[in-house]
């Protein structure tokens, strides 16, 4: 099981690493879709994706607003609709607005390191064609 | 109508797959999907089956609700069974969850032999205690017969020494424990 695993891992490795990074971002991604008010479940699965190619298992997203929520990051709130049927909305609360802005800070130093770091290999490769 | 049973044969799978939670987390859940599932189905181009594919299988997505709940609630708890089953949990991560999850057990297995044998000190008086024989530790906990020769030394402190000793141990270990998940929780908000 194991032996197999680690084959498999090997084998699309850019894959998983590229899964993993998606993963990383999502729950400060999450966060960011409500910075301008709330929203409901799959309104941010789709801003998600409009925005930042966030595609990822839909169901994804709920556990990390339940566990957001937990944590006292947002609040929800069921809020009847015209489609029929109740939706819940998820808000920032000020915690998560503060928690967000570090994420923010901390991602935008972290990239733009990162990126500097990057850019010879993406001129590289435009340089080869 | 075969479509309305698809969805409420997932449904159905999804609760009892997230039987471990409580029956408001679990509800609250349900509806929540429901009305994903709901809206998602209105989006053009949308069929159920593509729908629930994306959602994931009912399995994985209860696993993702799961993970997350118990390692949370074990982070608060006192109970020895709830932190250790949030201990086992982490253990699934990484060396340092199993690491914590052995030194649990043994924390607490040996936490609660002390306690333990502060209680038999007053059913078998003469068997329970610290042995000394020419000022050198013989033996101590309980023994049938007490060692020959040797003379105990403690008498009722051995009750309060034993005490302290266990409670010690216990708090340490519930200590350790919680502090584990509390950092593992933390880690998991930064790197998602």
């Amino acid at each position: 099981m194991v032996r197999l695993r680690v084959l498999a891992a090997e084998e699309d490795a850019p894959d998983r690493w590229e899964a993993q990074l998606r993963k990383g971002v999502l729950e400060m991604a999450a966060l960011a879709t409500l910075w301008n008010g709330r929203m409901y479940g799959l309104e941010i699965i789709r801003r998600l994706e409009s925005k930042s190619q966030l595609a990822l298992a839909e169901g994804t997203i709920y556990p990390i607003l339940n566990r957001l929520k937990a944590e006292g990051m947002v609040t929800s709130e069921w809020v009847e609709a015209e489609a029929g049927h109740p939706r819940k909305y998820y808000a920032l609360t000020k915690d998560g607005k503060r928690r967000l802005r570090q994420m923010a800070e901390a991602w935008a130093e972290f990239s733009s390191g990162v990126n500097s770091l990057l850019e010879p290999v993406l001129a590289g490769k435009e340089s080869v064609r | 109508m075969i479509a309305e049973q698809r969805m409420e044969a997932y449904l159905s799978a999804l609760r009892s797959h997230l039987d471990p939670m409580t029956l408001q987390e679990r509800e609250e859940i349900l509806r929540e999907i429901t009305a994903h599932i709901r809206d998602a189905q209105e989006e053009p181009g949308a069929t159920l089956d593509k729908v629930l594919a994306r959602l994931g299988t009912p399995e994985e997505l209860a696993g993702q609700y799961r993970d997350g709940a118990l390692i949370r609630r074990a982070s608060r708890s006192y109970s020895p069974v709830v932190l250790l089953r949030g201990a086992m949990r982490l253990s699934t991560r990484g060396l340092s969850g199993i690491i914590v999850f052995f030194a649990g057990v043994i924390g607490y297995a040996v936490g609660g032999g002390f306690v333990l044998s502060a209680m038999l000190k007053p059913i078998f008086p003469g068997n329970t205690g610290v042995w000394v024989q020419d000022g050198k530790l013989v033996d101590f906990g309980t023994h049938f017969p007490a060692p020959p020769g040797a003379h105990e030394v403690l008498g009722n402190w051995y009750i309060v020494l034993t005490l302290i000793v266990g409670s010690m141990l216990l708090l340490g270990t519930m200590y350790l424990i919680r502090a584990t998940l509390r950092v593992s929780k933390l880690a998991q908000m930064r790197l998602g």
